[in-house]
């Protein structure tokens, strides 16, 4: 990796970022695509987990003939300069200011019975330019920016979406990771990841994606067959080639019941290949202790 | 008696650096009073009617030692000072941080392309001088407000945001008209004073910034209703009720505003922003559409009115987004984070 600085008179210097992959020549102080510093180098924990990187305060973003500003450290704001052709989509409880002249209109998504049952925003807004339009999210965290090529998809966790350029196809599947409960007569059945996830897509040109994350973030690859056990609600996203199950793991001096939550972790695992990203705040995750009679493909330790 | 450019902290002459961030210590210089050498630029001057009774007009001239020899300075060096861009105050040619309102003299103000400022990040310890008092800000996640009052100052401030106090610190309650109103309202139905001499310190339960507002003459600022942590005693405070059903039901701040008026003095005026805060000039006639939630203050001048977007989609209907149009002149103020979030 070679850092270009500020040389102007170097332009044959080259600079990977190593967050986006996108090659410039390295003579701003950010990545163009996705706002990491390139003066810094990348923070890598000694288990392997690389620190989002880091982002100067007012770091602009280019996309189509459109630029995106990160303004903000604490609640970070997404601050948007959308040219006539470009226009961008969000959940519309994101919004936080724009100029009058930049329309707004619903999106349609299809199996909106499925979305309304699932807790999933039912209506998407897409704005188009030309004009300003800024958006922010309810914690303290990181906006994370995945600049996606063509042929590219990620798989995001619900409510982590922020906001995405036209170009890239919004889908959502169900995650298939869940276990049922009963007491007495009640069952009830529970979706440590949430019912579904958002699947973002670029089929023929690249796009932005823009996602929201409460407190540090961090990310790492896994290779083919390579296995980890992270906290259902700190999985941000992952490539689509990982894959995903339950584990329940029971520590030792307990007895061999599913009654308490004590007695019982609950964790994702994710297989490789590809990379996946957890979030340093996430929320409780809470389990009432019942039985547990049902559940997805799921592995099991005892200790 | 010397003081560190960074943090503003007083040391006796036998001291040469800060005991607290290592910075080399200067000569207090005759230090300009900021009433006098406020130069109000012409968004921030809006003429304004104060809605409550000022309080009783201060003697003229303000009997502080360091006036006559800041005037000598003042003539004999005019370009030797440094005006801050978020308060206008001026401040020695020396300083770091801002003495009226803490702003980094040293850091580039940060202003997006759009036009939003983002409000100065205090550095930590950062002491802020008003009247014969002093306020440190401590912390930067979620900064404390510590005031040590000197005798004759006091502060008014919701009491719920009072971290803590020294016993003998002197406290009252601040009459208040119309109780019946505020408390249905939900706006406090008590607002508590605090008097020097002493030491009292404030803080909110959220991460985000303390926005230092130093309200010069003449000013009138209406604030949303919870956001301020803290205005001195030359600060007339009332309320405001928000005009028309649609702003009421909709605006995403109750029935009521915060109103702050500055009579013949200065003050100091903290509020508390979710998140981070940015601020905006507007223009006469110029407007801007924000969501309810984010609005943190405005200039008595800037006028709002909600309005809704329907956003609908075939067999369900849809759903109606409210947001606010801000209309100008004068500033806005926004948090980022606009609503308290809840870890569970």
């Amino acid at each position: 990796m070679t850092f270009g600085g500020t040389a102007p008179n170097q332009p044959t210097r080259t600079h990977t970022c190593p967050w986006c992959g996108l090659a410039s020549d390295g003579t701003q102080l950010n990545c163009p695509a996705c706002g990491a510093t390139i003066d810094v180098e990348q923070v890598v924990s000694n288990s392997g987990w690389t620190e989002l990187p880091g982002r100067r305060d007012m770091a602009k973003l280019q996309f189509g003939n459109s630029h995106c500003q990160i303004e903000g450290t604490y609640v970070p704001v997404a601050d948007f300069n959308l040219s006539p052709a470009d226009g961008v989509y969000f959940s519309h409880h994101v919004l936080l200011w724009k100029e009058p002249q930049v329309n707004i209109a619903a999106m349609s998504l299809k199996g909106a019975w499925k979305r309304l049952f699932a807790g999933l925003p039912l209506i998407m807004t897409q704005a188009v330019g030309p004009g300003h339009i800024a958006f922010s999210m309810d914690a303290a965290g990181e906006v994370i920016a995945l600049p996606l090529q063509p042929g590219q998809g990620v798989d995001v966790r619900e409510h982590i979406f922020m906001v995405a350029t036209l170009n890239i196809t919004y889908d959502w599947f169900s995650t298939n990771v869940w276990f049922t409960t009963r007491s007495g007569d009640e069952t009830e059945t529970h979706y440590p990841l949430g019912a579904f996830m958002d699947r973002f897509y670029a089929p023929q040109s690249p796009g932005l994606l823009l996602l929201h994350a409460a407190g540090n973030v961090f990310t790492r690859h896994l290779t083919q067959g390579q296995t980890i056990l992270v906290k259902p609600t700190a999985l941000l996203f992952k490539d689509p080639s990982v894959q995903m199950q339950l584990h329940f793991e029971h520590p030792n001096g307990t007895t061999r019941s599913w009654r308490s939550w004590g007695e019982r972790y609950l964790w994702l695992r994710l297989f490789g290949p590809g990379r996946v990203a957890v979030q340093s705040a996430y929320a409780h995750m809470h389990d009432n202790g019942r039985n547990i009679t049902r559940h997805s493909t799921a592995t099991r330790q005892q200790w | 008696m010397k003081h560190c450019p960074t943090c503003n902290r007083t040391f006796d002459d036998t001291k040469a650096f800060c005991g607290l961030d290592g910075t080399r210590l200067i000569q207090d210089a005759p230090t300009p009073s900021v009433e006098q050498q406020y130069n109000p630029p012409a968004a921030h001057a809006a003429p304004v009617a104060p809605i409550m009774p000022a309080a009783p007009p201060a003697p003229p001239a303000t009997p502080r030692v360091e006036q006559p020899r800041a005037a000598q300075v003042s003539a004999a060096d005019p370009l030797e000072r440094l005006r801050c861009e978020w308060c206008q105050a001026m401040n020695e040619k020396t300083a770091l941080s801002c003495r009226a309102c803490g702003a980094p003299l040293d850091i580039k103000n940060l202003v997006s392309e759009s036009g939003w400022r983002e409000a100065p990040r205090i550095k930590d310890m950062t002491e802020i001088h008003f009247g014969a008092s002093t306020c440190q800000v401590e912390g930067e996640i979620v900064p404390v407000a510590e005031l040590n009052l000197a005798q004759g100052d006091s502060v008014f401030f919701e009491h719920h945001v009072m971290l803590w106090k020294d016993d003998r610190t002197p406290m009252g309650v601040m009459p208040l008209q119309g109780g019946i109103k505020r408390a249905l309202a939900g706006m406090p139905f008590i607002i508590s004073l605090a008097y020097g001499p002493g030491r009292i310190a404030f803080s909110r339960d959220a991460t985000g910034e303390l926005v230092v507002m130093p309200l010069h003459p003449g000013m009138e600022l209406d604030v949303r209703e919870h956001a301020f942590l803290l205005a001195s005693h030359h600060i007339s405070y009332s309320y405001v009720r928000i005009k028309g059903l649609r702003n009421i039901l909709f605006g995403g701040q109750g029935m009521f505003m915060d109103r702050f008026v500055t009579g013949a003095q200065p003050g100091l005026l903290l509020l508390h922003g979710y998140g981070d805060v940015f601020e905006r000039v507007l223009q006469p006639g110029e407007s801007i559409m924000i969501e309810p939630g984010a609005f943190l203050y405005k200039d008595a001048s800037v006028t709002m009115n909600v309005e809704t977007q329907k956003l609908t989609t075939g067999f369900f209907g849809g759903t109606g987004m409210n947001l606010a149009r801000m209309t100008g002149p004068g500033r806005v103020g926004i948090q980022s984070m606009y609503v308290h979030h809840h870890t569970d």
